[in-house]
C-alpha cells in the first residue's frame, strides 16, 4: 500500500481509541459530569429554597404592609373622629360660655335696670322731701329768695 | 542576593560543562543520511517495532498504545483517589478536570445540541488522546527497532496509520450519529460528506508529521540542537497539540450536529 499504509495497524488503532474511549468515558467523563451535575442540582435547588424563602418574605412584608396601612387608615379614622369630637365639645363649651355670658349680661342689665329705678325712686323721693322742706320753709321764714339760695346750697351738699 | 548570584553561576557553568561535553562526545555516526531518516518518518517502513512477537509495527502504533495506557493509568488513579474527594468549591485540579470534561461537553451541545451525550464522551478521548499524543513526542521515549536501532518514539498521530484511524473512526461516530438522528437518511447525509475521513486523516497526519520532520531536521544537524529546539520542539509541538485538537473536535462535533439534526418536512 502506498504510504505504508496496512489496514491491520489502522484496526489495532481504531481498537486502542475505543478502549481509549471507553475507557475515559467510564473513569473520567462520566464521574466529573456525574458530580457537576449534582452540584448543580444542589445549587438549583438552594436557589429554589433561597427563592420560596424570598418569595415567603415578600408575602409576609406584604401582610405587614397592609396591616400597617390598615393601622394607618385607622389611626386617621381615630384622629378625624377626636378632632371632630374636640370641635364638638369646643362648640358646645363656647355656646354654654356665650350663653353664660349672655345670662349674665342679661342678669347685670336687669340689676342695673333696678339699681337705676330705685335710685331714679329715691332721687324722686328726695326732690319731693326737699320740696316740701322748702315749701315748708318759704311758707314760714321771711325773705324767701335768700331761704331758698340757702336751701339750694344745702341741696347741693347733700347731692355731693 | 549573593545566593543567586551563586546558584546562577553553578547553572551557567553546568550547562557549559554540558555543551563542552556534547561537543567533545561527538557523534556516534550516521547510520542514515537526512533524507533516509526524513523518509523513514513519513513512511515507517525502515524502522518498525516488534509488537510482542507478533508483528513488526510502525512506532507509531507503540506510541499510541503507550498514550492510552498512561491516559487510562491517569484516569484510573484521578478516578480511585481525586473524584472520591470533589467539593462542591472545587480546588485547582478539580477546577482543570471540571474545565477540561466541560469544554468537551459544552463543544458537543453547540455542535449537536440535539443529541450530545455519546458525542460528548468522543471528542473527550479524541481530544485527550491529540494533544497527549502530540506532546508525547517532547518526552523523547527511546525504543529499539526490529533491526537494533535506538528510536525516540514519534506522536502517535505522525502515523499515517493512527491518522487515518483517526479520521475514519471520527467518520464512523458521525455517521452513527446521522443513523441515530435520521435513520437511512442520515446514513445518505454522512455519505454526502465522503471526503471528510480523508481530509480529517490527513490534516492531522500532515500537521503532526511537519512538527515530526521540522524537529527531526533541526535534530539531525548538532549545529541547530541549541536553544533553537526550545522553540522548534516545544512552542511548536504545544501549538500543534491545542491547534490539532481543537480542529478536529469541532469537526467532528459540527457534522455530527449536523448530520444527527432531525429533517424537518416542509409544510405546504
Amino acid at each position: 500500500m502506498p504510504l505504508n499504509i496496512d489496514l491491520q495497524q489502522i484496526l489495532l488503532h481504531w481498537m486502542n481509541l475505543a478502549i481509549l474511549t471507553g475507557g475515559l468515558y467510564f473513569l473520567l467523563y462520566k464521574p466529573v459530569k456525574a458530580f457537576m451535575v449534582k452540584r448543580e442540582e444542589y445549587y438549583r435547588k438552594l436557589d429554589e429554597e433561597a427563592a420560596a424563602r424570598l418569595a415567603e418574605a415578600e408575602r409576609i412584608k406584604a401582610e405587614c404592609q397592609a396591616k400597617l396601612d390598615e393601622a394607618d387608615e385607622e389611626i386617621r379614622q381615630e384622629r378625624v373622629r377626636a378632632q371632630q369630637s374636640i370641635q364638638q365639645s369646643t362648640e358646645d363649651q363656647l355656646a354654654q360660655a356665650k350663653e353664660q355670658a349672655r345670662q349674665i349680661v342679661a342678669h347685670a342689665q336687669t340689676e342695673a335696670e333696678h339699681s337705676r329705678e330705685r335710685a331714679l325712686r329715691e332721687s324722686q323721693r328726695e326732690l319731693r322731701k326737699l320740696a316740701a322742706q322748702a315749701t315748708r320753709k318759704l311758707a314760714f321764714h321771711a325773705d324767701p329768695f335768700d331761704q331758698f339760695l340757702d336751701l339750694a346750697e344745702e341741696g347741693e351738699e347733700y347731692e355731693e | 542576593m549573593k545566593q543567586h548570584k551563586k546558584a546562577l553561576a553553578v547553572w551557567i557553568g553546568a550547562t557549559l560543562v554540558l555543551l563542552a561535553g556534547a561537543l567533545l562526545a561527538g557523534s556516534p555516526g550516521r547510520s542514515e543520511s537526512v533524507q533516509e531518516a526524513m523518509r523513514d518518518a513519513v513512511l515507517h517502513n525502515v524502522n518498525q517495532i516488534d509488537l510482542l512477537g507478533l508483528k513488526a509495527v510502525n512506532p507509531g502504533l507503540i506510541s499510541a498504545f503507550l498514550v492510552t495506557a498512561a491516559l487510562l493509568l491517569a484516569a484510573a488513579v484521578i478516578r480511585v483517589l481525586v473524584i472520591p474527594r470533589f467539593r462542591y468549591k472545587p480546588g485547582k485540579f478539580q477546577l482543570v478536570l471540571e474545565e477540561a470534561v466541560s469544554l468537551f461537553s459544552g463543544m458537543a451541545r453547540e455542535g449537536s445540541p440535539h443529541r450530545c451525550g455519546f458525542l460528548g464522551a468522543y471528542i473527550f478521548a479524541a481530544g485527550a488522546f491529540i494533544f497527549v499524543g502530540t506532546l508525547f513526542e517532547l518526552l523523547g521515549i527511546q525504543a529499539i527497532t526490529v533491526h537494533g536501532h535506538p528510536i525516540t518514539l514519534p506522536a502517535p498521530l505522525s502515523d499515517v496509520n493512527a491518522a487515518i484511524a483517526m479520521g475514519t473512526l471520527s467518520y464512523l461516530v458521525i455517521l452513527s450519529g446521522g443513523i441515530a438522528g435520521n435513520g437511512v437518511k442520515g446514513i445518505g447525509k454522512t455519505l454526502k460528506e465522503f471526503s471528510l475521513p480523508i481530509s480529517m486523516s490527513f490534516r492531522l497526519f500532515g500537521a503532526l508529521l511537519s512538527g515530526l520532520l521540522v524537529t527531526e531536521l533541526v535534530y539531525y544537524y548538532i549545529t541547530l540542537s541549541f536553544i533553537l529546539p526550545v522553540i522548534v520542539g516545544v512552542l511548536f509541538t504545544l501549538l500543534h497539540a491545542l491547534i490539532q485538537t481543537y480542529v478536529l473536535t469541532m469537526l467532528v462535533s459540527m457534522y455530527y450536529g449536523e448530520v444527527s439534526e432531525p429533517s424537518h418536512k416542509k409544510k405546504h
